[in-house]
């Protein structure tokens, strides 16, 4: 079985903006259904803006109400939306020329089918039934002259200085030839390393020197000990932030590879609790059962990472070696 | 010919706190141009081209936020840069600035940093967006006990620069801690965050920006007889190195020395720790301070930590570090290198106000990121070069 040639990353986190006067103003009229806008010299802008886009000079909070009708000026069709788009059936993104506005609106036109949709074309907002003070408060724009609303009168404009934006990226790294011989080798249990012609040093998985910028091709392959020492180590206070796991101090080290060679760094060390880690100590990795490992860790950022190989490493129980020659050994 | 002598004649920023929940991004980088631009008698129209740091975009997930930001900088219609280099950025992004003059390309530059960590979580972004975050503190303590482990130095040298620049902070208004209670015992007795590095020795997370508004010579001059006095640039380097290597330093990088050199020698510098009055060192953790002492060669090896433990470093010491309060009172990260570099040249232009060092000629700023690995300094000066 040989490793994938790509690995899929998905990061993702809920921010949070402040919104500051003149868009919290904005958001705050959409939750009694209004949208405005703020007077720029002989312009109306929309969504209101705290500077004159075009001098950057401060503008007056001087806010105005538009639409809720406008034109469409320009437009384009999604065929097949995607699970981060607005509606779950084809639409167009339009830009909306909100009547007694001077700027273009962006937003999505539930129309049907790209037949019905043109520039010049009428529409109005569809407005959402528990506003929230967020952009989608519209719904979306439907053709035609009348605001789409929920029944009965909508309440006082709620005070909104806040937006919640959940974002999330998944994406593709494609591994080098020398990831994925590293990672091969090391599902074979061999952590192999190149020599530089050089300057004598090892790298993992770089496939390049960093001190001398020449490429290292697989000739100069050689298989590294899984043995080595701890150089340095850190031991963490966890602080929560979404899709944090740990809750206890836990500790990272780095490890020399025996005969002073190339530092895997962000290291475990098993079997003993952090407070006993020291520098100097005599490490053995402890591979993961062969079912398991997994290359999903295994990027191109060229940092030689064993996660998913390496499940971390055991005092071999031999003496220390001194501390002040490791020391300086951290990535 | 020579190259065009650049002065800051205009320096601004926020009030930096752990959440400005009064202002939208654009609103905080804003707040700290139009100050810069007030103190240098400028409008937006003056300015020919607007360079703009941070640190990653995954701290607040705005990309390329310098797109969204050039017109909230009055930069329609004018070249407008973004800089990176990690931590260092804030100091990158006021050289390249001074570039753009010292090359003739342009005669106004508008250099504005920032970071509004409360947007998002920094330990997160620094994680990769992982569980397990190591953070900066994880990824420097072990140099920090490296350092100690051959300095031979006492544990108490970090307490007491935590101390240090808290109090200094107290003297500057838009400092974020203002910790009037602290003291070694609190400093001591905080929680170990990452050993050895307590709680109190650490950076606080901030929102905030810096500005400044760099000129040419005749712009110097100019304010110069308008009573407003210049900072003059004395020299501006930028250096980097491989975060991982076989026989690299990474308690006194390379990079590090030879950036400081570079700025030396183009400011005629030969005996650092005499002829600079006053130094802003990027000090997010209270070791740093000596670390760096020694990295730029103003203490001789091993020599950083008793600089400090003497109070040389102390705001009424011969050598003041951080009259501002540092990194270690406000971390607006893409903005904390820049605070370096507006703190020196308020401090020579005599503009310091409660933090300034009495008879502050020449300063020298310096912010550096990533692995220690990226450095940006610059020496600036009260007298015309
Ligand atoms: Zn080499």
């Amino acid at each position: 079985m040989t490793v994938s040639t790509q690995t899929v990353s998905t990061i993702q986190f809920p921010y949070k903006r402040t919104l500051g006067p003149v868009m919290g103003r904005f958001f705050s009229e959409l939750t009694a259904r209004r949208i405005v806008g703020i007077r720029s010299g002989e312009r109306v802008i929309v969504p209101p803006m705290e500077y004159d886009p075009e001098t950057g000079n401060e503008l007056a909070h001087d806010f105005v109400e538009v639409g809720p009708a406008g034109t469409v000026r320009s437009w384009t069709w999604v065929a097949e939306p995607i699970e981060s788009h607005p509606l779950d059936r084809p639409f167009a993104f339009v830009l909306v020329r909100l009547d007694g506005a001077d700027t273009d609106l962006v937003h999505v036109l539930d129309a049907g089918s790209e037949d019905a949709v043109h520039t010049g074309m009428r529409v109005a907002p569809r407005w959402r039934d528990e506003p929230v003070g967020r952009i989608d408060d519209i719904v979306c724009f439907v053709p035609g002259e009348h605001a789409d609303s929920p029944e009965g009168e909508p309440g006082e404009a709620q005070d909104v200085t806040t937006m919640e934006y959940f974002s999330k990226i998944t994406y593709t790294d494609v591994l080098s030839p020398t990831l994925v011989r590293y990672a091969n080798n090391l599902r074979a249990g061999r952590l192999t390393g190149q020599r530089c012609p050089q300057c004598n040093r090892v790298f993992l998985g770089r496939g390049y020197c960093s001190v001398d910028a020449i490429l290292l091709g697989p000739e100069l392959d050689e298989v590294l000990p899984d043995r080595g020492v701890v150089s340095n180590y850190t031991i963490i206070t966890p602080t929560p932030y979404p899709g944090q796991k740990e809750t206890e101090p836990f500790a990272r080290a780095s490890v020399v590879l025996e005969g002073d060679e190339m530092v895997i760094a962000q290291q475990q060390i098993l079997d003993i609790p952090v407070s006993e880690i020291r520098v100097g100590m005599r490490v053995r990795a402890e591979w993961m059962p062969d079912a398991e490992r997994d290359a999903a860790e295994i990027t191109s950022k060229g940092w030689g990472t064993v996660a998913g190989f390496i499940k971390g490493w055991r005092h071999t129980g031999e003496p220390d070696e001194p501390a002040e020659q490791y020391m300086n050994r951290v990535f | 010919m020579t190259h065009e002598r650049v002065a800051v004649v205009g320096i601004g920023q926020t009030k930096h706190k752990k959440r400005r929940d009064d202002l939208s991004i654009a609103g905080l980088v804003r707040e700290a141009a139009q100050r810069a631009l007030d103190d240098a008698r400028m409008t937006w129209s003056d300015i020919d081209a607007v360079v703009i740091g941070k640190a990653p975009d995954i701290f607040e997930g705005v990309m390329k936020p310098e797109l969204y930001l050039s017109d909230a900088l009055g930069g329609a219609g004018k070249p407008v840069f973004r800089v990176h280099t990690a931590g260092s950025v804030g100091g990158s992004t006021a050289i390249v600035a001074s570039h753009l003059i010292s090359s003739r390309v342009h005669k106004r530059v508008l250099a504005v940093a920032w970071e509004k960590q409360s947007e998002g979580n920094a330990q997160f972004g620094l994680g990769g967006g992982k569980s397990g975050s190591i953070g900066a503190g994880g990824a420097f303590a072990p140099w920090i006990r490296a350092y100690i482990q051959k300095s031979g130095a006492p544990e108490h040298i970090g307490w007491q620069v935590a101390v240090k620049d808290r109090q200094n902070a107290l003297r500057n208004q838009y400092a974020h801690l203002q910790l009037k209670d602290i003291s070694i015992d609190k400093v001591r007795e905080s929680p170990m965050m990452w050993d050895p590095l307590h709680f109190l020795e650490s950076c606080p997370s901030s929102d905030g920006a810096g500005a400044i508004v760099l000129t040419d010579e005749a712009g110097g001059d100019a304010a110069a007889a308008d009573g407003r006095a210049p900072a003059w640039i004395l020299g501006t380097s930028m250096r980097s190195e491989p975060s991982s290597f076989n026989g690299r330093d990474p308690i006194r990088p390379q990079a590090g020395i030879d950036c400081a050199w570079d700025v030396y020698r183009q400011a005629g510098i030969t005996d650092p720790r005499r002829q600079i009055d006053v130094a802003e060192l990027y000090v997010p953790f209270s070791w740093y301070e000596p670390m760096w002492l020694e990295g730029h060669d103003i203490a001789p090896v091993g020599e950083g930590w008793k600089m400090v433990d003497r109070g040389e470093t102390a705001f009424d010491g011969d050598f003041p570090v951080n009259p501002s309060g540092g990194v270690l009172s406000s971390n607006p990260i893409g903005a904390s290198g820049m605070l370096r570099f507006l703190e020196a040249a308020l401090q020579v232009r005599g503009a310091a106000g409660e933090h300034q060092v009495d008879g502050a000629k020449v300063a020298l700023a310096q912010a550096y990121g990533a692995a220690a690995q990226y450095f940006a300094m610059w020496a600036v000066g009260a007298d015309k070069p």
